[in-house]
């Protein structure tokens, strides 16, 4: 009898695991909606050679997730941001990414800063029709996997092609050397489209060299640089090996700059570069520029500064405060939290205003953003560290 | 642009060399590879930052500390992982390095971040120009450092009474310890030399390439298992010239425009070696004791 009982309930219990568990296989998308809270996953690095993206970006990502439940939440719900690390593995980014989607339901995904794991991650997400949004991409090659893939981030392929009209008008360049990180996917099509738009405005590249994201050795590749004359280096490479690279350059007695994309914003540039980098130029979607006449960023960046020491903003805590309230935007327009609706909303963003200036998301789901901000490192008043100064502020146009 | 790069090529081929002959020593006398050595090497850099940033102690003083703390090390990873598996199949201390190796990578990266460490300038970097080529002080430094220790560690294996210890035990284990040779301190000495080596090589290139990091041992240390068995696994002079052939094999690589295969070179070089000289540059071929 007693025996009976055990085995009934046992498999009372079974039936009702087995069938909850069909039923949010079923209706995954729903999940997260029916839920009290909505959740939006944050795919980055807090650890490995990429963390100071992933960090920024999620120090960003919670300023507006605070903004937005201070304002009393979404739908009348509180939004919360799942936060995991993949620490700058690219094996570790799908993993990552199903964990979110699958065990946490986030409703979407802000990441990843990089271009190379954003596609590891964006299938994924297209597959499990969850929004990703990733705020700081800028290759080639993103959203085309698919309609639930989505940026808020200045394009190479617009930004490289202004700065280089900048550096042959303005500048004078009128021969460059090219450094390439060959094991680096951003860098790879970074180069590519620098080599365009250096052909398109007359300047010559004198020669090509391949680096390797990890390499700590230059010496022959600035060797090879040394036998030949140019204006300056374009180094689409990240900040680490950058800053090594013009170690090098200076070591063995040049003065050329160097100017290069995004993937070279972060202080590690000088602190590995040291008095090699001052005077190189990165561009940028966004630089806090204290003169901007523009009240969100205003706000933005009086909010950072007190919460950060008085440190300021850097682009991506900026995009991924942008990508949290763009996703937010989207839902409030839609007035639901299922990827599937408020996709199209965000789909059709247009002329919006955010902290990095303003945003329109085109039909092949690319933005548009203006001005891309040229910055130059500069040692600070007091002479004691190195800092960002904006050099010029460079309006883009599509197309 | 040839010397320069001849030079660029020597400089590094001689960090490999050092790192090296740490390889060759302890598989000369145990039959063992000791994957944990690349990591002792990185240790070492570690060590040298900590002592100049930290401490503002002078380079050589750092390097000397390094030194110390890493034969420490060195030692007691011996000690601990390979003693106690001496006498069982020559996979099992092969597996024991791996795990030591893993752990000392996991262990620096807990303790120094994951991010990669500048080494702070400790020398002004002059320049001095030999005609169209030009030569650092840090280059001659590590050039200047790297055949002194190396002239040093074959002045003891040839003439001092533990370098001949060392060479018996090589020779035959079992027959040098029946002889009264004290093997287990031949061993320890071994891992100390080795490890003294590997943590000045550190030093050096964090002092050379200005950037540290808790993985850097793994390369590095493959890398120089490829020049110790390049030369010719067992034998000194023969990492050394391992060091500097795969130092300048991948210099000259890059120098041609293949900078991406860098770290291919290295292993494509072991492959053909192995293929038509299997006991390397200087190696002996092995004759079966009767």
């Amino acid at each position: 009898m007693n025996k009976k009982l055990i085995s009934l309930i046992t498999i009372l219990i079974f039936s009702l695991v087995v069938l909850t568990g069909c039923g949010s296989s079923d209706t995954k998308g729903q999940q997260g909606a029916s839920e009290d809270t909505i959740k939006i996953g944050f795919l980055g690095a807090k650890t490995g050679s990429h963390a100071s993206y992933g960090i920024e970006t999620l120090k960003g990502m919670q300023m507006a997730v605070e903004d937005i439940n201070a304002a009393g939440g979404l739908l009348g719900k509180e939004v919360v941001i799942i936060e995991d690390d993949h620490g700058s593995k690219n094996s570790e980014a799908s993993t990552v990414t199903d964990k979110l989607i699958n065990n946490n339901k986030v409703v979407a995904i802000v990441g990843d800063p990089t271009t190379g794991l954003t596609k590891i991650a964006a299938p994924i997400a297209q597959q499990n029709q969850v929004v990703l949004l990733s705020a700081g991409a800028v290759g080639t090659g993103v959203v085309e996997i698919g309609d639930y893939i989505f940026r808020d981030t200045l394009l190479d392929a617009l930004a490289a092609p202004a700065v280089t009209k900048y550096c042959a008008e303005e500048l004078g360049w009128k021969k460059v050397a090219l450094v390439t990180s060959i094991n680096n996917d951003y860098s790879v099509g970074l180069s590519k489209i620098f080599k365009n738009a250096l052909d398109k405005y007359g300047v010559e590249i004198v020669t090509e060299q391949q680096i390797k994201d990890g390499d700590t050795n230059f010496s022959a590749q600035v060797t090879n640089l040394a036998s030949k004359e140019f204006d300056g280096i374009v180094f689409t490479g990240y900040y680490t090996e950058g800053g090594l690279f013009m170690k090098e350059v200076r070591k063995q007695g040049m003065d050329q700059v160097l100017v290069g994309g995004d993937g070279l914003l972060s202080p590690v540039l000088w602190e590995m570069g040291e008095s090699a980098v001052e005077g190189s130029m990165v561009y940028t979607g966004f630089a806090p520029d204290p003169n901007t006449d523009n009240p969100k960023t205003k706000d933005f960046i009086e909010k950072y500064k007190a919460n950060n020491d008085n440190k300021l903003p850097d682009m991506f805590s900026a995009q991924g405060y942008d990508a949290v309230m763009l996703i937010a935007d989207a839902i409030k327009n839609s007035e639901s939290a299922d990827p599937k609706v408020f996709r199209d909303s965000l789909a059709q963003t247009k002329d919006w205003h955010g902290v990095t200036g303003t945003i329109t998301i085109r039909e092949n789901r690319e933005p548009i953003k203006s001005p891309v901000y040229l910055l130059e490192v500069a040692p600070t008043a007091d002479g004691s560290g190195r800092e960002w100064k904006i050099k010029a502020a460079i309006p883009v146009t599509a197309e | 642009m040839f010397w320069q790069q001849l030079i660029n090529g020597i400089t590094l081929g001689s960090t490999y060399a050092l790192i090296a002959l740490g390889y060759t020593m302890v598989y000369g006398i145990i039959q063992l590879i000791n994957f944990a050595h690349g990591e002792i090497y990185m240790i070492g850099a570690f060590v040298g930052v900590i002592a100049v940033a930290v401490f503002k102690l002078n380079i050589f003083i750092a390097l000397f500390m390094a030194m110390a703390v890493c034969i420490f090390i060195g030692v007691t990873v011996e000690r601990i992982a390979y003693r106690p598996l001496r006498r069982s199949t020559r996979l099992a201390p092969l597996i024991s390095a791996i795990g030591v190796s893993i752990f000392l990578q996991t262990l620096m990266t807990v303790m120094a971040g994951p991010q990669a460490i500048g080494f702070p300038q400790v020398i002004d970097d002059q320049l001095y120009h030999l005609g169209s080529v030009t030569i650092s002080k840090v280059q001659l430094i590590i050039l200047v450092l790297a055949s002194t220790m190396m002239i040093g560690l074959q002045l003891i294996v040839k003439y001092v009474k533990i370098g001949k210890a060392m060479r018996a035990a090589s020779e035959d284990y079992d027959t040098a310890s029946l002889m009264g040779i004290n093997v287990n301190r031949v061993i320890s000495f071994t891992f100390a030399i080795g490890s003294a080596l590997a943590a000045a090589g550190g030093v050096m290139v964090g002092m050379y390439f200005n950037s540290i990091h808790p993985l850097m041992g793994v390369m590095a240390g493959l890398k120089a298992f490829c020049a110790a068995v390049l030369g010719g696994i067992g034998s000194i002079p023969g990492a050394m010239l391992g060091g500097l052939f795969l130092g300048i094999a991948e210099v000259t690589g890059v120098a041609i425009g293949y900078g991406g295969y860098r770290d291919a070179i290295a292993f494509t070089l072991l492959i053909l070696v192995l293929l038509f000289k299997p006991t390397g540059i200087l190696g002996r071929p092995i004759q079966r004791k009767v």
